[in-house]
């Protein structure tokens, strides 16, 4: 149901205008990231998703309409998947009449909470803890069940928590973050990170059995040896030290040792 | 346990913040130095929902943060501090202020003037100038967004 | 060649366009991780288990580094299908080194295409400044699109280098056996420590440390009942 603003909380009185648009933008925001940049990161992709749920207000105040739309546009950034939350929340407070200094902060310090809850929800959570399900699933079972669980499962809860983010924010405006306080977020935040670090655990070692499943003792070992050796390595280099480089020069030591490599 | 990280990022509590440097580091509090958040209360529980009930967030303004530095450099639990701009850093050092060991930039974005020195790291050419002093001061400047890419030195970023 | 090899090939370039430009653009539904970019690609070139080989060795690579805020990160989707296109149809230990090892090559160089996009969407902009703070409504939408389709022939051409780069690979005369299994066991080997120690690190000090080795206890005595 579209939302009607009659009067500002904070500053001028806009008189009446309607937020519709929200399945629109909900699409639009699957492609938040597409014109991703150094300057203003996430910045076009919002202005392009604002676009339709600011429509209603082009109709009542045309030069608060521009204001808001290039506001929409401006330097954001959090994770793709929240940002929904800050989109909403913005444009319920343009339609609000909210000043533009604090419709600046309030994207300012969402930047940095959605993209902290973000990524605590998701890249490490329901990401790590999904695959490592997935891995378990396909090395036990089947690798199209590992696939199909991952997919349906991954993307069932993500485009869940967007649509919610989107209706959130719409609905409480500046009050977000009271909101997402309230909300789920918290709860699950804590027991996603949990499951992650489990399943993983599970994973790695059974994942390792299916890969070396095929070689002589000996060399099962050799591959257990530079598993510890990358393992103390990354804890002595941590600040520089990532898993791709560990992989080529591993591959590098192996070409050289066999004359492949010059 | 000294304050184990001294940040200037302008998205202040965020991601690479919390789980980046967070996590490894073991941080359990963080000083967020920025004198409008330190003046607003709606801002400050949407910056405190951005980390784990854990970790504490202070709140303080430059000034606050010039005379209480070395106690939250003397209490045992380990800390980070972050400033927005390069200017609140250089002005909790500035005119005989604490000593800061160590400055990492991790993410100073684009605004008009400011010329871009890595993906990340955007200055002014005074920026830039407030750091060098701040080197010659003594202090160690890197910019590393997270642990695992190199730490640039200031000279590289000229 | 076989109309029927070309079409394979084909639809593996399809697929890899689509994995890369799920990996940032649109719509981010984790189809660009490496297991399921190769698990698809292997079923693609009739050798589901040497995709499935391939997707959980990259996978681990993969799992170390998060994609953290605009932090930089390999690009596994058209190296995974190049991979994949290393490892099918050869046997297990052979297949598994070469393969991975090829992906990981790709990994890195469509880790560096990224900035470069990135780079060309911020120079449009500033290209539309004025145009932008009036928030004009078409010139959003253009600089979208724009953003799209740089993507689009970003990930385009990464999987036909992949393509490139995994046909001559298999057409190079093979390692001897020794060779072969040693660069398995070295791949299999850094993957574990590359998961591992992001594990470690996500977990730092925090409560999901005894999770986390509460589960490689239950995967090890797994392991070793199954």
């Amino acid at each position: 149901m579209p939302l009607a603003y009659g009067r500002a909380s904070h500053g001028k009185p806009i008189g009446g205008g309607v937020v519709s648009g929200r399945g629109k933008a909900f699409a639009r925001l699957f492609a938040v990231q597409a014109a991703w940049n150094y300057e203003r990161m996430l910045g076009i992709g919002m202005g392009y998703a604002a676009e339709p749920l600011l429509a209603g207000l082009e109709a009542t105040d045309s030069e608060r309409h521009a204001e808001a739309a290039g506001r929409s546009a401006e330097f954001f950034n959090c994770h793709p998947y929240l940002a929904g939350l800050a989109l909403g929340a913005s444009v319920a407070a343009e339609y609000a009449g909210e000043s533009e200094d604090r419709i600046r902060r309030l994207k300012t310090a969402l930047c940095g909470t959605l993209g902290a809850l973000g990524d605590h929800l998701f890249w490490a959570g329901l990401l790590p803890a999904m695959m490592g399900l997935a891995l378990i699933v396909a090395v036990v079972w089947s690798p199209w069940w590992g696939v199909g669980l991952f997919l349906v499962g991954y993307n069932g809860c993500r485009v869940a928590v967007a649509w919610w983010g989107l209706r959130t924010g719409l609905d409480t405006g500046m009050r977000v973050g009271q909101a997402i306080a309230s909300s789920w977020v918290p709860r699950v935040r804590r027991w996603v990170g949990l499951a992650a670090g489990f399943l993983v655990g599970v994973a790695i070692p059974l994942a390792g059995r299916f890969l070396l499943g095929g070689l002589g003792r000996s060399q099962i070992l050799i591959g257990v040896g530079v598993a510890v050796l990358g393992l103390a390595l990354a804890y002595r280099f941590r600040a520089t030290f990532g898993g791709v480089r560990y992989g080529l020069l591993a591959v590098a030591l192996v070409l050289l040792w066999f004359g492949v490599l010059p | 346990m000294p304050i184990l990280l001294y940040r200037i990022d302008d998205r202040l509590i965020h991601g690479q913040v919390v789980i980046g440097w967070g996590r490894p580091l073991g941080i359990e509090f963080i000083v967020l130095v920025d004198s409008e958040v330190s003046a607003s209360e709606w801002e400050q529980e949407l910056y405190r929902m951005a980390v784990p009930q854990a970790v504490e967030v202070v709140f303080a303004d430059v000034e606050q943060a010039r005379t209480s530095l070395t106690d939250w450099q003397a209490d045992p639990r380990r800390g980070m501090l972050l400033t927005g701009t390069v200017d609140s850093m250089a002005a909790i050092r500035g005119n005989g202020g604490p000593t800061i060991p160590k400055i990492n930039l991790g993410g100073v974005h684009h605004r008009p003037g400011r010329r871009q020195r890595l993906p990340y790291v955007y200055l002014t050419d005074e920026e830039y100038r407030a750091l060098i002093a701040l080197k010659e001061d003594g202090i160690e400047i890197t910019a590393q967004d997270v642990p695992t890419t190199r730490a640039v030195a200031l000279s590289e970023l000229a | 060649m076989e109309s029927s090899v070309l079409m394979g090939i084909g639809l593996l370039w399809v697929w890899a366009t689509i994995a890369g430009l799920d990996l940032v653009s649109v719509p981010q539904s984790m189809v660009a991780r490496p297991f399921i970019v190769a698990v698809v690609a292997g079923a693609i070139l009739g050798d589901l288990l040497a995709g499935a080989r391939i997707g959980i060795v990259l996978e681990l690579f993969a799992l170390d580094a998060l994609p953290i805020g605009a932090a930089r990160y390999p690009d596994y989707g058209a190296a995974t299908m190049g991979a994949v296109l290393v490892a099918a149809g050869q046997p297990p230990v052979a297949g598994l080194g070469v393969g991975a090892a090829t992906g990981l090559v790709l990994a890195a160089l469509g880790g560096w295409t990224m900035p470069v996009l990135r780079r060309a969407n911020a120079r449009a902009i500033r290209d539309r400044l004025e145009m932008l703070r009036t928030g004009h409504a078409a010139t959003i939408r253009s600089l979208q699109y724009a953003g799209l389709a740089r993507d689009g022939i970003r990930s385009g051409l990464l999987s036909l280098i992949a393509i490139g780069a995994g046909l001559l690979i298999r057409h190079l005369p093979p390692l001897e056996g020794d060779a072969a299994a040693a660069l398995t066991v070295a791949v299999v080997g850094a993957g574990l420590a590359s998961v591992l120690s992001g594990a470690l690190r996500t977990a730092g000090r925090s409560r999901r440390c005894r999770w986390l080795t509460a589960g490689l206890l239950t995967g090890s005595l797994l392991a070793v009942a199954l």
